[in-house]
Parts: structure tokens; sequence; C-alpha cells
């Protein structure tokens, strides 16, 4: 009763929670490389939304300090937080499609049940070109 | 000189200012950009050692960054989990040694700057990883070192290359996220993100929320250190990369997880409802770990995934001794970290010099090299035996002290995991040597091959006598650490 209490009291965080695991629901089943990259955006988002509500107070006020504005402040810390983190974020997303585009320039394909490794693929590219001529 | 404040700082914004600078000055010069790189790993280094000299003299000390005082402001501490800047340091300016020649045919040409830049940011965010004191600024770093590792592995030419880069971003990511809602479960509970004092203030009582954070602290970690189950991201990933840059992942980048684990467990000291249960599942999956990963090395033919699959069993040894939690268990996982770093980054660079002049990476292929590439194939030899735990060498003090950690805790089965573990390891060491030394040539490009330059075999030969006095460095090591094990599991036998 006490949990449930607690946990209607955050619904800001039970539904942060909801999309987390719907993101990695995403990301871990799906075949598809694109889906995976917007499970994972899905994730982001709701860690993102967790954080900034950990900042809020029921009826705080912007956190300015200037004449007529009184305490208690809602906590700017966690929007700097976030705001590192979507830097973050949107830097992995770009790596990650990046790589999708080499995938599929490489293997014809981004579902994951159609890119078949070969021991051709696995071989490092240097095995053409046998012998030195450095130094 | 020794006790100028700022040399904290500089031991991340060094390598990392001098990374992004990289390809900027030298975009068309690949040979300078090395030189470039080199130089900047190697003042890394000086700043690390310094920092060793005064950690030696008068023990642990931190610094405000930008002169906000800790609790407000960010926090770097440097302590002895810390001083692991030290071997990192070294490994990374070897491994870019290097690189000179190997990725001059390994890398596109006009991406080797940037190949460059990308291992000094990876060095300049496993630095500050190691030193910060404050949560948020241990996620920026560990995603700084994370990205630049997901584009290093990415870097080789091998088609497979992409897909592995692409499978260890997600799982990494995944990982990420974890540890970066934790930190926010943290934050929400205490108000503050320094580590002491949030340690101090996590209310370990209040299980639901704290258990969440530590759950989701510990598994991102165990996914960055690569623990069974969640291993399946390296095989792939330190195979298919530049053969340096597999030497950086599985000495390094990999340790940084162990790290992680270690300043959670800081976290939560104290809180012992909450940690016995995660303790003794991750002594569970480190004896896994340590017999799957041997057993699988094994069987590859690939001489880079042997190398990688042994990489998870020594993760497995190092949690054994995590989870432990006796004092001797726990600074033998710790020594074993920077032995294994060391012995881990010599053998992946013979592996590439090999592949570098041969292009062969199957072991049966590399039958009679011994003779026609005498200094890697003898750095090889000497860090394969090393690894497997032949006393005196290094990698024997991690495990002994971690068998006798088993004893002291009452759990003598796993002494004998570790012993089959080493005698498994032993046993691909030995097909390995017998391979190189004892078989006729039975392929052309062996038969022709000829020595590497000295920019190659250098590294490999120090990284090899290195792995062998380690071992012999092994009680001023364990007494080094010593306080670090106090102070993450507090007062433990």
């Amino acid at each position: 009763m006490n949990i449930l209490a607690t946990a209607l009291g955050h619904v800001d965080y039970l539904v942060a929670v909801a999309l987390f695991l719907i993101g990695a629901w995403i990301l871990v089943t799906s075949g598809n490389l694109v889906k995976k990259v917007i499970g994972l955006n899905v994730m982001e988002t709701s860690v993102f939304a967790f954080i900034v509500t950990t900042g809020m107070i029921d009826g705080g006020a912007p956190p300015l300090v200037v004449e007529g504005m009184e305490g208690p402040y809602a906590s700017p810390l966690p929007h700097a937080l976030v705001l590192t983190g979507i830097v973050v974020a949107v830097s992995i997303t770009s790596l990650a499609l990046v790589l999708i585009l080499r995938v599929k320039s490489q293997f014809g394909s981004i579902e994951l049940d159609e890119i078949v490794p070969t021991d051709e693929a696995r071989g490092d590219a240097d095995s053409d070109a046998v012998g030195g001529d450095d130094d | 000189m020794i006790d100028w404040p700022h040399w904290l700082p500089l031991l991340a914004v060094l390598p990392l200012v001098g990374g992004v600078l990289t390809p900027l000055l030298f975009h068309r010069l690949p040979n300078a950009a090395c030189f470039w790189a080199a130089s900047i790993a190697a003042l890394t280094l000086a700043v690390a050692v310094a920092l060793l000299v005064r950690l030696l003299a008068s023990g642990g000390f931190g610094y405000a960054v930008g002169g906000w005082l800790p609790q407000y402001g960010i926090e770097l501490r440097f302590d002895e989990i810390g001083a692991l800047a030290v071997a990192a340091g070294f490994i990374a300016l070897l491994s870019l040694v290097f690189s000179r020649h190997y990725v001059a045919r390994a890398v596109e040409p006009d991406r080797a700057p940037l190949y460059y830049a990308l291992v000094l940011i990876n060095l300049g965010g496993l630095n500050g990883f190691l030193v910060t004191g404050d949560l948020f600024n241990l996620f920026v770093f560990m995603e700084i070192f994370s990205v630049s590792a997901y584009a290093l592995v990415a870097m080789a030419r091998a088609p497979i290359a992409a897909l592995a880069a692409l499978k260890y971003l997600l799982l990494g990511a995944l990982s990420s996220l974890l540890v970066l809602f934790s930190v926010g479960v943290v934050f929400a509970m205490t108000g503050t993100l320094n580590i002491e004092d949030a340690a101090v203030l996590l209310d370990a009582s209040s299980a639901m929320p704290a258990g969440l954070a530590l759950a989701g602290l510990a598994t991102g970690f165990a996914v960055k250190a690569a623990l069974f189950p969640v291993h399946f991201w390296l095989p792939d990933a330190h195979a298919a990369a530049p053969a340096p840059v597999s030497a950086i992942l599985s000495a390094l980048v990999v340790k940084a997880g162990v790290v992680g684990l270690l300043r959670t467990l800081e976290l939560f000291a104290g809180g012992d409802d909450l940690l016995q249960p995660l303790l003794t599942l991750i002594v569970w999956l480190g004896a896994l770990g340590a017999l799957g990963g041997a057993l699988m090395a094994l069987v590859q033919r690939d001489i880079k995934r042997m190398l990688a699959y042994s990489t998870v069993a020594n993760i497995g040894y190092i949690f054994i001794g995590l989870g432990l939690a006796t004092a001797s268990a726990v600074s033998g996982a710790m020594v074993h970290s920077v032995n294994h770093a060391v012995m881990k980054s010599a053998l992946f660079l013979a592996a590439g010099a090999i592949i570098h002049r041969t292009g062969l990476r199957n072991i049966d292929d590399l039958r009679g090299l011994g003779r026609r590439m005498p200094i890697t194939a003898f750095g090889m030899a000497v860090a394969l035996i090393a690894l497997s735990g032949v006393p005196p060498a290094a990698g024997f003090v991690g495990k002994w002290q971690i068998a006798l950690g088993a004893l002291e805790a009452g759990q003598p089965w796993l002494v004998a995991v570790l012993v089959v573990a080493g005698i498994v390891v032993l046993a691909f060491g030995v097909r390995v040597i017998n391979a190189l030394y004892f078989r006729p040539p039975a392929r052309v490009p062996v038969a022709s091959a000829i020595e590497v330059p000295a920019s190659m075999w250098l590294p490999v030969l120090l990284l090899a006598v290195a792995s062998l006095a380690l071992g012999l460095a092994g009680t001023p090591m364990l007494a080094f650490v010593g306080p670090a094990v106090q102070s993450v599991y507090g007062t433990i036998p």
C-alpha cells in the first residue's frame, strides 16, 4: 500500500521507467538497425525526462535571483546535466547512423538476419598487401 | 614543482586538447600526426608519473575544478585506483608508436590523423574517468572514451568492422544509459553528485530506489567490463579493430568498467544488505566468465579472437576477486587489472605485427614464424606464458591472491575454477608457441616474412619485459593498492 501511494505520487517517475523499458525492448528485440537506434533514442529521452523532473518542486519558482522572485526555487542543475546528456546522445546517434550507412553499403541490408558475415568479411584488409615496403 | 596543483586536470585536458588539435594541425601529414600524438601521450604519461610520485609521498589528494569547492563544484581526486592512469599512459604511448607503420596500411590514409586524434581523446576520457570524484562527470568521461572507442573499432578496413562497431555502440549506449539513469536516482535521493558526499548521504536503508541505482550502475559497468554473460560484444569488436586499438580496448577500456564498479561500491559502502547479493552474484558470473572465456579462447582459430576471449576470462578472474571482498582477493583483482593490461597489450601488438607482415591471422598458418620474426614471436611467447600464470611472471600474482582470498572466504571450489581456467589458458598458450617455434612453415607469406621495423617490435618487447618484471614487483604493488581496498570496501578481513 505504501509503495503504491509513493508510486502514484510520482507518476512522472513511473512514466520515465515505462519509456525506458519500451526503448530497451525495441533496442533488444528489433532486427532492424535503424529501429534499434530509435529504441536507443526513446531510452535516452526517458532518462532525460526523469532527470529533469527530479529538479521540479510543486509551486517552485524559476531559479532566478531577481526582485519579486522568492523561494523555494526549482533546481536548475538537472537542466544543465540533461543539456550535456543531449549533446552526448546526439553524437552517439550520428555515429550510429554513419555506421549503419557503412553496413548498408557493405552488406546491402540493415536487417540483422539478412547480414551474413562471411570469412572474407572477417579477414583483415592487410591480407592483400603482404610483405613490407616500409623502412 | 611536483606540488603544482594543476597537474591533476592536465591529466585529462592534455590528451583531449591534443586530440582535438591533431586533425586540425596535421590534416594531410599522418607521420607528423603520429609523432604529435606520441609526444602528447608521453607528456601525459609524465604528468601521471608526477602525480604518482606525489601520491606515494603524501597520500591521495583532490582538486577543485574552476575553484568551485567540492559538493558544489566538480572534484577531481587522485587515489590508488586513479594511479591506473600511469599504465594507461604507458600503453597508449606504446600503441601510438606501434601505430605508425601499422596504421599506414590498416586504415585509409586520409583517416590516419583522425585515428591518432581518437586515440588521444580515448586516453583523455579514460584518465578523466579514473580521477573524477563527481558522478555526472564520471558519465561524461565514460561517454568520451566509449564514443571514441566505437569510432576506433570502425576505423579498420575489414567490412565486418562497421558491424562490430555498431554492435559495440548499441550495447555500450544501453549500458551508459543505465549508468546515467542510476546517477539520476542517486542525485534525486541525495541532492549531490559528489561521490564521497553521496556515499555519506545515501540512505541505504530505503532499499527500493537505492537498490535500483545499485543494480543500474552495476549492470552498466558490467557491460563496459564485458563480464559474462554481457560479454558478447567484445570478441567481435576487439577482433575487428586495428591491432593497436585492440590493445587499448582490451587493456584499458574494459578495465574502466572495473573501475566504475569500484566507484559504485565506494558509493554504497556500508549498505551491506544491498551489496551482499551483488557480490555473491559477481563471484558466480566471474567464475562462469573465467571458465567460459578460457574454453572459448581454446577453440578459436583466429589469433585476435582467441586473445579477445582470453580477455573475457581475465575479466572473470578480476570480478571473482572483487566479489569475494576479502583484502587479499580485492588487492589481487586490482593488481591483476594492471598486469593483465600490460600482458594483453603485448599480445595484441605482437598479433598486430604478425598480421601486418604476413596478412595471416589463423593460428595454424603461423607455423614456423618464430625463425622469421624472432623478436615479435619472443614477445608473444613471453606474454602468453606470463598470462597463463606461471610464477614468477605477472599473471601469477593476481591469481594467487584471488585464490588465497577464495580460501579465506571459505569457497575452495573457486580455487579449482582458477586452476582449471589457468590450465586452459596455458593450453592455448602452448598451442600458439608450438605453432610459432616447433612446426615447419606451411604458408608462403611466413617463409618470406622478415622482422617488423623497430617502431613495432620495440613496444612488443618492452611490454613483454614489463609483464615479467611486474610479476617480481607483486609485493609492493599489493601494498600500494591496500589503502584503496579499505576505502572501497570499508574494513574487511
